[in-house]
């Protein structure tokens, strides 16, 4: 099938098989592989982008069903040469150990505290529940995001 | 990004060197690899735990549009070379030897077991190639447990070995243990049972394979804990020579022991590559992964123990029965280690061990993070069980028990000397940190409301990488070796066999060498996975922090000798006067000497010093020093809902000795983790099979991990360490968070369900099972 789909602000428009899942799209046809596959059944949350402004698990979202949608993915959240805000919080806190669940988590947290800047560590652990990562045993993540969500406050 | 600065990098938080890739997105794993032409790999797998295969017909698959080759079993053996298992063969492991093949040729032996390799241009392709595949199979009584394994008529999973015996039973002594415990005024029995439970990293097994068939040379890209061990599995099973073979690796999405060399299915997909001409990428699934991967545990311990009435600890008599899964693997090995540390830092006067491998039809035993762990359980938690009996504390028994530090230091019943052991220490600190006195009043006022507090403790030693042996003349764990090179544009470049996956050897190793060298942080690059350039090495067994560490440091100090020794060339000075610091070197006494180390290294490597030594590079080795052992107390309070039997953790603290410290964010980073997964172990995990072994737990629906909800802050303090070497005091601390936070939280879990006289023999306590111990415990009242 034909789609357009626009990633990280670019357009792209081509032919995709039916099945293909978005997180392949992304990683195949536009060699995006900063969203990793982590286990294709929507529970570990490694695959999460942000499709027009909410976070998707894209190994449960086909490719066909983007089309026409606003799609942000790890690769367009630094900024130019350097980190986000978040990403900086994140390096700052040891917030991560082998990076694979990183992608997911980050796309996760961006989108969680777009929608609730003032949000406490339960509300944080809560919204990131649905991402696991098999590392860090979670609290130097949390700290990450409490960080960012702290400096953010102060402007 | 760069700009790290710091007086000294070594014992600070600096940030680490990874994340600025990792956390963009552009971390490099095995399944970001493409090259032109790839193919990719998909595994049919046994739906049956037990099965004669009696025939495989590839030929729907061969014909699907997209499909470029299938290979059943026995068509990959005619194109590889027999051989065993190469972690096995590398740790020269005696005993039965399993004849078997990389796919299943004439018998299926658990579920997932592949029987045959569909290369195709996507792993949809593939997928639908491996769906029209058509195997028979003739099924044969399953060997789902290994107490079935072991009696007489159980059918043989190998047939070469006529029975289900993976490691023979052997019994060794230590002390005289029959007149220990006939002598013993107590003598207590438990049986004790460990469930199986794996690794799960959050990437799974995977590698390209490419052939490049005019150099006849193979080039694997894989996720590995050793890019040589890789490579010696490789060379062994396709049949080639060493040099011909070259295996890089990129970052790797956690192990945990999982992915030591290369696998079955890597070994098949590289010799399809070979095959057919072209690359060939194979990725598990997280199915592939749960079911085929591996799993570990699942031990089961008959423990006699003999004590005084007053709590003195005299011996114990332990009797091991391994489940080894089916194919060869770590599960021979662990009996060895169990025995070892079975003593932990306790002092006992004999010790008897026992153990039996059973080869059943499940998934192989494959090492995870402390696979020896369960000696520590079951200690530990018999320790509490006999308190309990016997109504002494628990803190205050293992507090008598501990092997006094004494100079000559006291000797493990096993070997070892229990040199620097500060568990006595760890225990008295967390104790006061948890303020348990103050805590049993307030378990004791809850009890009156109807909630059940409990608190447990747990103690373990780990030989990370152990003490020096008194006789024995190279250190704990062989040697490490390190090239150095400082480069032309003044990087000092680290070529280490280390394969991190997550241990952050790229910032630790650079914060050891930049302080020893006398160069900023971000002067030093740490090179990994590539065995064209990088030496021996495997990241495992917490060996990198003192065995890496410490040829990182001694590495460094020869590097520098060797350039002073050239500078003294260049600056007219005796190499004496000279230092380098903040990446400069200067005559002693003289700033305005300062030459900064890149103009040194442009001049070395000009060519043009004919009568000096310019080559700037120097081969290291490390024997591990004085070594030495990590050493922690951890302590739990949980709270159990007896209506739903959850527990949920309070408070976590643990009080650690991991020797000098490197990098403290990373060390606790370590240890969390590590109580995390001993989180899971208890409260959620479980690789489950039915009676007719058929896989139970194959995705995160049934297979539960912990969560961000799950998983509590963890408190960690690090004590202050009993130096034992002159320089490298670093010890590994990458297993003791997941040896020891089982039996604290199950101690705990104990603890606050003793009004209900609950006892715990088990390991894995899900909401259910709590449910029934405490139905169990009030219908016998």
């Amino acid at each position: 099938m034909d789609i357009t789909v626009t990633v990280n602000g670019a357009t792209h428009s081509g032919c995709v098989e039916a099945r293909k899942t978005l997180a392949d799209f992304l990683r195949d046809d536009l060699d995006l592989t900063g969203t990793h596959v982590g286990c294709e059944h929507g529970v570990c949350g490694a695959c999460t982008v942000i499709v027009d402004g909410r976070p998707v698990r894209s190994c449960l979202m086909l490719a066909v069903q983007a089309a026409g949608s606003e799609v942000t993915t790890i690769e367009g959240l630094a900024t130019d040469g350097g980190l986000g805000p978040l990403q900086q919080a994140m390096w700052d806190s040891h917030s991560f150990q082998c990076g694979f669940c990183t992608p997911g988590f980050i796309m996760q947290a961006t989108a969680f505290l777009r929608a609730h800047p003032d949000a406490g560590e339960r509300q944080i652990r809560e919204a990131l529940s649905g991402n696991i990562c098999r590392c860090t045993g979670y609290q130097s993540i949390i700290d990450g995001v409490l960080l960012a969500a702290e400096r953010s406050r102060q402007g | 990004m760069a700009g790290i600065v710091a007086e000294r990098y070594t014992g600070a938080s600096i940030k680490r060197s990874e994340d600025p890739r990792i956390l963009t997105g552009a971390g490099r794993y095995v399944d970001d690899i493409k090259l032109p032409g790839m193919l990719h790999a998909a595994f049919v797998r046994s739906p049956l735990a037990h099965a004669r295969v009696l025939s495989v017909d590839l030929s729907a698959a061969r014909a699907l549009p997209g499909v470029v080759a299938a290979f059943t079993g026995a068509e990959v053996e005619a194109m590889t070379v027999p051989g065993p298992d190469a972690l096995m063969a590398l740790m020269g492991a005696s005993g039965p030897s399993p004849e078997f093949t990389l796919l299943a040729t004439d018998k299926v032996r658990f579920v997932g077991d592949p029987v045959a390799i569909v290369v195709a241009e996507s792993r949809y392709l593939a997928e639908d190639g491996c769906d029209v595949v058509e195997v028979e199979y003739d099924d044969l009584p399953p060997v789902a447990s290994a107490a079935f394994a072991l009696e007489p008529g159980s059918p043989p999973v190998f047939a070469n070995l006529g029975d289900n015996i993976a490691r023979p039973h052997s019994r060794t002594e230590f002390g005289d243990v029959s007149a220990t415990f006939a002598g013993a005024e107590r003598v207590f029995d438990f049986h004790i049972d460990v469930h199986r439970h794996q690794n799960v990293p959050m990437e799974g097994r995977g590698c390209v394979a490419s052939y490049d068939a005019d150099l006849g040379v193979m080039t694997v890209y894989a996720a590995t804990q050793s890019v040589h061990v890789s490579r010696i599995a490789v060379a062994m099973r396709l049949g080639m020579e060493h040099d011909k073979v070259r295996v890089l690796a990129g970052d790797i999405g956690g192990s945990f022991g999982l992915k030591i060399g290369a696998s079955r299915e890597e070994l098949a997909a590289a010799a399809a590559a070979r095959a057919v001409g072209r690359p060939v990428k194979w990725v598990e699934d997280r199915g592939e992964n749960l079911t085929a991967s591996g799993q570990a545990r699942e031990e089961s311990f008959d423990v006699r123990a003999a004590v005084s009435n007053d709590g003195d600890l005299l011996g114990l008599d332990v009797k091991v029965v391994i489940d080894t899964g089916a194919y060869p693997g770590m599960g021979t090995m662990v009996p060895s280690i169990m025995q070892e540390m079975m003593p932990g830092p306790y002092q006992l006067v004999a010790l008897g061990f026992e153990s039996t491998a059973a080869i059943t039809n499940k998934a192989s035993y494959v090492a995870y993070r402390g696979p020896w762990a369960s000696e520590t359980f079951v200690r530990e938690r018999v320790i509490d069980l006999m308190a309990k009996d016997l109504g002494i504390d628990p803190v205050e028994f293992r507090r008598r028990n501990f092997a006094a530090r004494t100079d000559p230091p006291a000797m493990m019943i096993t070997g070892r000397p229990l040199v620097g052991v500060t568990s006595s220490e760890s225990l008295d600190r967390v104790t006061q940190l948890v303020d348990v006195p103050a805590f049993r009043r307030r378990q004791a006022e809850a009890r009156q409301r109807g909630r059940y507090l409990g608190v447990g403790v747990a103690t373990f030693i780990e030989a990370a990488p152990g003490p020096r042996s008194p006789d024995g003349p190279s250190g704990p764990m062989g040697m490490e070796s390190m090239r150095l090179r400082l480069e032309e544009d003044g990087i000092v470049a680290l070529f280490t066999g280390q394969m991190p996956h997550g241990q952050s050897h790229q910032t630790t190793l650079a914060q050891i060498a930049a302080d020893e060298f006398g160069v900023p942080f971000d002067q030093v690059r740490v090179v990994v996975g590539d065995t064209d350039v990088v030496p021996f090495g495997l990241t495992g067994g917490s060996r990198s922090a003192t065995m890496t560490g410490g040829v990182a440091l001694h590495g460094a100090r020869q590097l520098k000798v060797k350039v002073l020794d050239f500078a003294s060339h260049l600056m007219e000075a005796s190499a004496r006067d000279l230092q380098i610091t903040d990446g400069n070197i200067w005559v002693r006494g003289d700033p305005a000497s300062a030459v900064p180390v890149s103009e040194v290294a442009r001049q070395a490597a000009s060519g043009q010093f004919a009568d000096v030594d310019a080559n700037l590079e120097v081969q290291a080795t490390f024997d591990g020093g004085e070594g030495g052992w990590s050493v922690g107390t951890h302590c739990a309070i949980v709270e159990v809902d007896i209506e739903t039997g959850l527990v949920e953790i309070e408070r976590y603290v643990a009080v650690e000795d991991c020797g000098a410290l490197i990098n403290p964010a990373i060390v606790e980073g370590q240890i969390r983790g590590g109580v995390a997964q001993g989180i899971g172990a208890v409260l959620l995990e479980r690789s489950a099979y039915d009676q007719d072994g058929n896989f139970q737990s194959a995705t995160f629906m049934d297979y539960l991990l912990p969560t961000a909800c799950d998983v509590p802050r963890i408190e960690v303090e690090h004590l202050q360490t009993v130096p034992l070497d002159a320089d490298v005091n670093f010890r590994g601390v990458g297993e003791g968070g997941m040896i020891v936070a089982p039996p604290t939280l199950v101690n705990a879990i104990e603890d606050a369900l003793a009004p209900f006289g609950v006892r715990i023999y088990e390991q894995h306590l899900p909401p259910a099972r709590i449910v029934e111990l405490i139905a169990a415990a009030t219908a016998g009242r």
